[in-house]
């Protein structure tokens, strides 16, 4: 089934989505996303902050921009009306000044969801077996740990299941410390929509769902990358 | 069935094969190899030089395929790759089954002309559906009907494993290693460039093939991916395979743009992918064998609980990390086997808890040998059963009384027969190797698995569990 979004995306000449646009595109499909929407300037961010309900978080919606936390592009846990204009500020400031060419569309809004145990959930297409997808714990690190495990699409509902529990950080989301056990029943459901997805989605190369958060009953993507065949 | 599916099927139980360009620099190593084969053998070479030498092995020679007055089921094609083409078209002309095409110098050398002509006999034998092999490989041998490449490769028995490798090395030496240790192949093929048939189909065959009960794969890379996950799968699901996967991929440079993209590497791709198959992998030749021997001479473990049996204090410690390192729990016994062992047991430099330490126990009465096993095999605490044998105290021993090691074999081979458990032997090479060579050859006579280290036994045992699993 064509996605507009993708559609649209592509007509333009992108080959990224926006965080707006891929959680819009994830939501399609089923996937649980943080409500995300793009505010164009600082008075629809508090139109959109109101709507959502607070606290939220603001981040920067220009393509150049893909590092946002690490250039001040990304402002959490705003209480209220006033905190998001003073973060508005601070964001299209830190924008000006670490990419001043950049073409920037506004900032996303969404609510700052709880905390949950961070996991990665993700698609490639792998160039001898088609579309794969990924599984790990989540976080910065991820790339350096790479303690995570892959499963060739089509997936059977035991794949999703066994490639939760074959990572070296299973321990953690059977419940560490104060954080309760995940939901995995949630998270297999999210691998399995991601599955039947690659297959619809032949134009899609490439997506991290990065960090989703899994709390006791349910999780969310809280993140959402979608690249695009060129 | 498919015209090229039936024709692999006449290769593979040929009654009727021809060589063609053998000659005296290859010290006609396929004519030889042949000599063993059960059915008709024939010759083509058009090299005068090379007929007299031919005709000396007892073979009829001619002058093309056409010539030859039987319908062949296989050929072998060892002529110079220009000549290859002309020689595919006379099977095809021939109505031949199948030709290995030993001939190498094709896609493999990367120029184009050769492409072109590995392209051009690649579209032939597809028009016609011909099982062609390769090229650039060895082909087929099948120890029933005496057909091998190697003159060192066994005859005239079966065995019931389907080898595939993309390696002609490696298939050789599975075929020559596997032998020494008990493994032998029903059917096995080097398939190399596998431009018309690849690791899929013989897949596909062996699944299907009554003679084989276990497929073992060799293999660097395939053309149709989702094909090989899915026929993996379904095979994996039927009869046990063990893979070994060569050829780390050089790290690639492609740009990505996401953590998923830059994680997924090549061999982390086809690891999961033989788990998520139901397969197992292992890493070299050796751990091949181990883990196939595993399966063909040990029963399934209901569970990973193991009993370890050991000469001496050290051996046991050694046995209890190996086998803990490789997933086993070493659990207690059960009150009533404790019970029965304290009846017997000699607890003067040796010691019971699991696992035994039994030399003095045994040295006593080897009728005590049986005891123990017989404990192990009521033990509801146990799953599957190691024991080392130390050849290094005992090989000089074994030498002089040989009727001590008869005992012993008999007191495993009856286990065996009694237990639904499965029982694997750790045997090392001693200081007197010789010795304990010849005391291996007595274990796998009686198809008792014996391996050389306590870790690849424990590996084995692993392994075969995890083969086994997926295939009922």
């Amino acid at each position: 089934m064509p996605s507009q979004i993708i559609e649209a995306a592509r007509g333009d000449g992108r080959a990224v989505l926006s965080e707006v646009e891929a959680k819009a595109v994830l939501a399609e499909a089923g996937v649980p996303v943080t409500p995300t929407r793009l505010a164009h300037d600082v008075d629809e961010a508090v139109v959109i902050a109101d709507e959502l309900g607070y606290p939220v978080v603001l981040k920067i919606d220009a393509d150049a921009i893909t590092h946002k936390s690490d250039s001040g592009g990304v402002e959490l846990d705003l209480a209220g009306a006033d905190a998001v204009r003073a973060a508005h500020q601070r964001i299209m400031a830190a924008a000006h000044g670490t990419a001043p060419e950049a073409e920037v569309r506004g900032v996303s809004v969404q609510p700052m969801a709880n905390p949950g145990t961070e996991v990665i959930i993700g698609m490639t297409r792998d160039p001898q077996f088609g579309p794969v997808l990924m599984f790990g714990l989540g976080g910065v690190l991820v790339e350096v740990l790479k303690d995570v495990a892959f499963r060739v699409v089509p997936l059977q509902q035991r794949d999703a299941a066994e490639m939760i529990r074959e990572i070296q950080g299973f321990p953690v989301l059977e419940g560490y410390r104060n954080m309760p056990p995940a939901d995995l029943a949630a998270l297999e459901k999210i691998l399995m929509q991601l599955s039947s997805f690659a297959e619809d989605h032949p134009e899609v190369t490439e997506l991290d769902l990065n960090p989703i958060l899994a709390y006791g009953d349910g999780a969310v993507a809280v993140d959402a990358r979608i690249v695009l065949a060129e | 069935m498919s015209d090229l599916y039936a024709n692999l099927q006449r290769a593979l139980n040929p009654s009727t094969i021809a060589v063609v360009g053998d000659k005296q620099s290859l010290g006609f190593m396929w004519l030889n190899s042949l000599k063993t084969f059960t059915g008709h053998l024939y010759s083509v070479q058009v090299d005068e030089r090379e007929i007299a030498g031919i005709e000396a092995l007892g073979v009829a020679n001619y002058a093309s395929l056409a010539e030859i007055p039987e319908r062949l089921d296989y050929v072998i094609c060892s002529v110079p790759r220009q000549i290859a083409p002309h020689i595919v078209k006379d099977c095809i002309a021939s109505g031949v089954g199948g030709v290995t095409l030993f001939t190498s110098g094709f896609a493999e050398t990367g120029e184009p002309e050769a492409i072109a002509l590995q392209d051009q006999i690649e579209s032939l034998a597809r028009g016609a559906g011909l099982a062609l092999i390769g090229p650039n490989c060895l082909g087929l041998h099948i120890p029933k009907l005496g057909v091998r490449f190697n003159v060192d490769q066994p005859h005239g028995m079966a065995g019931s494993v389907g080898f595939v490798s993309q390696s002609g090395t490696h298939g050789m030496n599975f075929s020559l290693t596997g032998a020494a240790n008990g493994v032998y192949c029903s059917k096995l093929v080097s398939f190399g460039n596998g431009v018309v048939l690849e690791a899929a189909d013989y897949l596909d065959y062996f699944v299907e093939d009554d003679e084989t009960a276990v497929i073992g794969l060799y293999i660097e890379g395939v053309r149709d991916g989702p094909r090989f996950a899915r026929t993996l799968r379904s095979v994996a699901a039927r009869k046990p395979v063990v893979i070994w996967k060569g050829g780390q991929t050089a790290a690639g440079t492609r740009a990505t743009r996401s953590h998923t993209a830059s994680l997924a590497a090549d061999q982390a791709i086809w690891e999961s992918l033989v788990r998520q198959a139901g397969a197992v992998s292992v890493d070299h030749l050796d751990e091949m064998i181990d883990v196939i021997k595993a399966v063909l001479f040990t029963k399934p473990a209901q569970g990973q609980r193991v009993g370890l049996m050991a000469m001496t204090g050290g051996q046991s410690v050694a046995l209890t990390d190996a086998f803990a390192k490789a997933g086993w729990e070493v659990p207690r016994l059960s009150d009533e086997s404790y019970a029965k062992l304290g009846e017997f047991f000699n607890v003067i430099g040796g010691s019971f808890q699991n696992p035994l330490d039994m030399a003095g126990t045994i040295r006593e009465d080897p009728t005590n040998l049986d005891r123990l096993l017989d404990i192990m095999n009521r033990d509801p605490n146990i799953d599957a059963v190691a024991m080392e044998i130390s050849a290094t105290f005992a090989a000089h021993r074994w030498e002089r009384k040989p009727q001590e090691l008869e005992q012993l074999l008999d007191s495993l081979q009856r286990f065996g027969k009694r237990s639904m458990k499965p029982l694997v032997v750790v045997l090392h090479p001693a200081h007197v190797e010789s010795l304990a060579l010849g005391a291996r050859m007595k274990l796998q006579a009686r198809n008792i698995a014996t391996f050389p280290s306590f870790g690849r036994a424990a590996n084995a045992l692993t392994k075969a569990q995890i083969a086994r699993s997926a295939a009922h």
